[in-house]
C-alpha cells in the first residue's frame, strides 16, 4: 500500500491523491447508506432527542408526578426549587453520557470486527485502497452520526428547555456541545479502535465502555494532575453548560491532547488492520 | 507469449508449518491456469497471497505492468472460496460500489456493473438485496464484482466447489466464456474442472510444485497407449499369451529399443500392454493371434487417463 503510494506519487501526485480521495468519499457515502439502511441513522438520534426532551420535562413535571406518585402522606406541601436552564441542559449531558454513548457505541462495535467476521473485508480489501483510508471512512461515519445525534438531542433539549424552564444563551450551549462532541468522538474513536483490534463485536464495545468509564474516573478522581486528559472533557461539558467557567488553559490542553490521541488512534487501527492481514 | 505473473520461490510458513514451501512458476497472459492439488496442499494460501490477503514469508511475485506488490492489486480481481457481500445491499449496487473502490467513476462502474450482472445472469435479481440471493448467485455476484475494472488476471479460489450440480456447469459455462478475454488462475481439487477449462495445470502437493505444464503437452507426454486384450479360457491361448508375455520381457531384458512393447501384464486370461505405437502393436498382436489361431474375446485400445496421473503425482 506503502508502495504504491511511492510509485504513483512520482507519476503524479495529484491524480493519486484525488483518486484516493475520491474512494474515500465513495466508502464514506456506503457507511451512511449502510447506516441509513440498518435505521441506525433513524433511532440512534431518535434516543439522543427522547433524552434530550425527557430531562427538561422530567423536571419541570417532577412535583405533579411526585403527588401522585400516592406514597405521601395527605397534606404534604412539595416545594422544589425549579432549576436554572443551564443546570437542567447539563444534566442533559449526563444522560447522554450514560444511555446515549451506550447506545451509540452498540451501534458502532461492529464496524471492522463485523465485516471481518462475514467475511467481506477480503473483498474489499484486495481492492486497491489503502487501509487508512478504510479506517477513516468509518471513522467520518461513525463522527457524523454521533455528532448529528448530538446535535439534535441537545437542541430538542435546549427548545424544551426554553420553554418550561427558562432560557439560556445560545452561545453557552453551543460552547459545551462543541466539548461534548470531542468527548464522544474520542469515545467512537476508541470502540473503532478495539473493534479493529478485537475478533468480537461484543468485546470491542465492552472495552470501548470500559475505557471510557476509567478515562472520567482517573479525571474526576484525580482533577488535578490529569485535568488535561480525554476523560475530563465530559466534566468540562458539564460545567461550561451550567455557566461555570473552567480553567480555560487545561480545557484547552484536553482538547488538543484528546485530538492527537484520536489521530493516535486511527493510526493505530489502520496499522493494526494492514498487520492483522498479513498474518490471518 | 508474454509472462504475466512470475512467481518466484513463494514461501508461507505459519510457525514452524510451511503451507507453501519455494513456489515457482509462470503465469501467461491469456492462459487460463489451474491450480491443482488435494485438500491441504496449500492451494489456498497461495491464492491469498497472490490475491495480496496474505503477506508471504519469502520469494516474490512479479506483474507485468505492475512495478512492486501493492499497486498489482489493480490488475487483480479476486473471488473467495465462499464470498460474503454486504447483505443489506442489492446486487447491482455492489457491482458498482466494488467498480469505484477500483477507481472507476460512478458513471463508468454504473455502465460496467450494468453489463456485467447482465453477462454473469443476475440481471434479473440486480435490484434485489444480496441476503436473499443463493449459493449459485452469490458466486456469480462474486465474478461480477471481481471483473468489473476489467483485471488483467482473474484469481479465483475454488469457484465451484460449494456449488451444487446446475450452479456448478452454470459457473463453468461462464468461466468458459470469460478465459477468452482475460488471464484466468484459479485452484481447484477436481481434476475435471481444471481438464475441461485450462490450458496449463500447476500440480501442488505438500506446499510444493510436483508438476506443471501444459494440459495438452502433460497429457501428450505423460499419457501412455494402452491396449487391453482379452482372451478365451482354453488352454492353448493360455499358453500362447504366456509366451508371448515372456517374449516380450525377454526383448526388454535385452534392452532392444525397437520393441513396440513397453510393460506388459497378465491378469489371467488377459493382458495388457503399454505401448509406443499402437497401430504397429496392434498390427502385430492381431497378426501373430491369427496365425496361432488364437480365440479372442477382446481388444480395446484406449489410453492411461489424466486421473491416473494425477493420483500418481499427488500420491507419489
Amino acid at each position: 500500500m506503502k508502495g504504491a503510494a511511492n510509485t504513483s506519487n512520482k507519476l503524479d501526485p495529484t491524480s493519486f491523491m484525488t483518486s484516493s480521495f475520491i474512494r474515500y468519499l465513495v466508502m464514506v457515502q456506503k457507511e451512511l447508506l449502510e447506516q441509513a439502511r440498518s435505521y441506525k441513522l433513524l433511532w440512534v438520534p431518535l434516543v439522543f432527542v427522547l433524552l434530550g426532551i425527557m430531562q427538561p420535562v422530567s423536571t419541570y413535571y417532577m412535583p405533579v408526578i411526585l403527588e401522585h406518585a400516592g406514597s405521601l402522606p395527605e397534606g404534604t406541601v412539595i416545594d422544589i426549587p425549579m432549576p436554572l436552564g443551564a443546570e437542567v441542559l447539563a444534566q442533559t449531558l449526563q444522560q447522554f453520557g450514560t444511555l446515549g454513548m451506550l447506545v451509540l457505541v452498540l451501534a458502532c462495535m461492529g464496524t471492522v470486527s463485523g465485516e471481518r467476521l462475514s467475511g467481506v473485508s477480503a473483498i474489499i480489501l484486495v481492492k486497491p485502497i489503502s487501509a487508512s483510508a478504510y479506517i477513516s471512512s468509518k471513522w467520518t461515519s461513525m463522527l457524523l452520526l454521533a455528532w448529528g445525534s448530538l446535535a439534535a438531542g441537545y437542541l430538542a433539549s435546549w427548545y424544551y428547555t426554553g420553554l418550561l424552564i427558562g432560557e439560556t444563551p445560545i452561545v453557552q450551549a453551543y460552547e459545551s456541545m462543541l466539548v461534548y462532541g470531542l468527548w464522544l468522538s474520542a469515545v467512537m474513536t476508541i470502540t473503532l479502535l478495539f473493534s479493529t483490534w478485537l475478533r468480537s463485536s461484543a468485546a470491542a464495545a465492552f472495552a470501548a465502555l470500559g475505557g471510557a468509564l476509567m478515562l472520567t474516573l482517573l479525571a474526576s478522581l484525580f482533577p488535578k494532575q490529569l485535568g488535561w486528559t480525554p476523560g475530563a472533557l465530559s466534566g468540562f461539558a458539564y460545567q461550561l453548560a451550567a455557566a461555570g467557567t473552567p480553567d480555560s488553559s487545561t480545557l484547552s490542553a484536553a482538547v488538543v491532547v484528546t485530538i492527537v490521541c484520536m489521530l493516535g488512534s486511527i493510526s493505530l487501527a489502520a496499522l493494526q488492520l494492514r498487520k492483522s492481514l498479513a498474518a490471518e | 507469449m508474454t509472462a504475466l505473473l512470475e512467481v518466484k520461490d513463494l514461501t508461507k510458513a505459519f510457525g514452524t508449518v510451511k503451507a507453501v514451501d519455494g513456489i515457482h512458476f509462470t503465469i501467461a497472459e491469456g492462459h487460463c491456469v489451474a491450480l491443482l492439488g488435494p485438500n491441504g496442499a496449500g492451494k489456498t494460501t497461495t491464492i491469498r497471497m497472490i490475491a495480496g490477503l496474505l503477506k508471504q514469508t519469502s520469494g516474490q511475485m512479479v506483474f507485468k505492468g505492475a512495478g512492486n506488490r501493492g499497486e498489482h492489486r489493480e490488475l487483480i480481481g479476486y473471488l473467495p472460496q465462499t464470498p460474503s457481500f454486504h447483505n443489506w445491499m442489492t446486487g447491482f449496487e455492489f457491482v458498482v460500489y466494488a467498480g469505484q473502490l477500483c477507481g472507476l467513476t460512478s458513471a463508468e462502474a454504473k455502465k460496467s456493473a450494468k453489463e456485467l450482472v447482465e453477462r454473469v445472469g443476475i440481471a434479473g435479481a440486480a435490484k434485489r438485496r444480496i441476503g436473499s440471493y443463493s449459493g449459485g448467485m452469490k458466486q456469480r455476484l462474486g465474478l461480477a464484482q471481481a471483473l468489473v475494472h476489467r483485471p488483467k488476471l482473474l484469481v479465483m479460489d475454488e469457484p465451484v466447489s460449494a456449488l451444487d450440480p446446475i450452479g456448478r456447469r452454470e459457473v463453468l459455462d461462464l468461466l468458459r466464456e470469460l478465459k477468452r478475454e482475460t488471464t484466468v488462475l484459479f485452484s481447484t481439487h477436481v481434476l475435471h474442472d481444471a481438464e475441461a477449462l485450462c490450458d496449463d495445470v500447476i500440480i501442488i502437493r505438500e506446499g510444493k510444485v510436483a508438476l506443471q505444464g501444459a494440459i495438452e503437452t502433460i497429457r501428450d507426454e505423460r499419457r501412455k497407449p494402452i491396449i487391453n486384450l482379452q482372451l478365451e479360457n482354453d488352454e492353448s491361448s493360455r499358453q500362447w499369451l504366456a509366451l508371448f508375455i515372456q517374449t516380450i520381457r525377454d526383448e526388454k531384458r535385452l534392452a532392444n529399443q525397437l520393441s513396440l512393447f513397453e510393460t506388459a501384464e497378465q491378469h489371467e486370461g488377459a493382458a495388457s500392454f503399454a505401448v509406443k505405437d499402437v497401430d504397429a502393436a496392434r498390427q502385430l498382436l492381431i497378426g501373430e493371434m491369427a496365425r496361432n489361431q488364437i480365440k479372442i474375446s477382446k481388444l480395446e485400445v484406449g489410453h492411461s487417463s489424466l486421473e491416473d496421473l494425477f493420483m500418481k503425482v499427488v500420491g507419489e
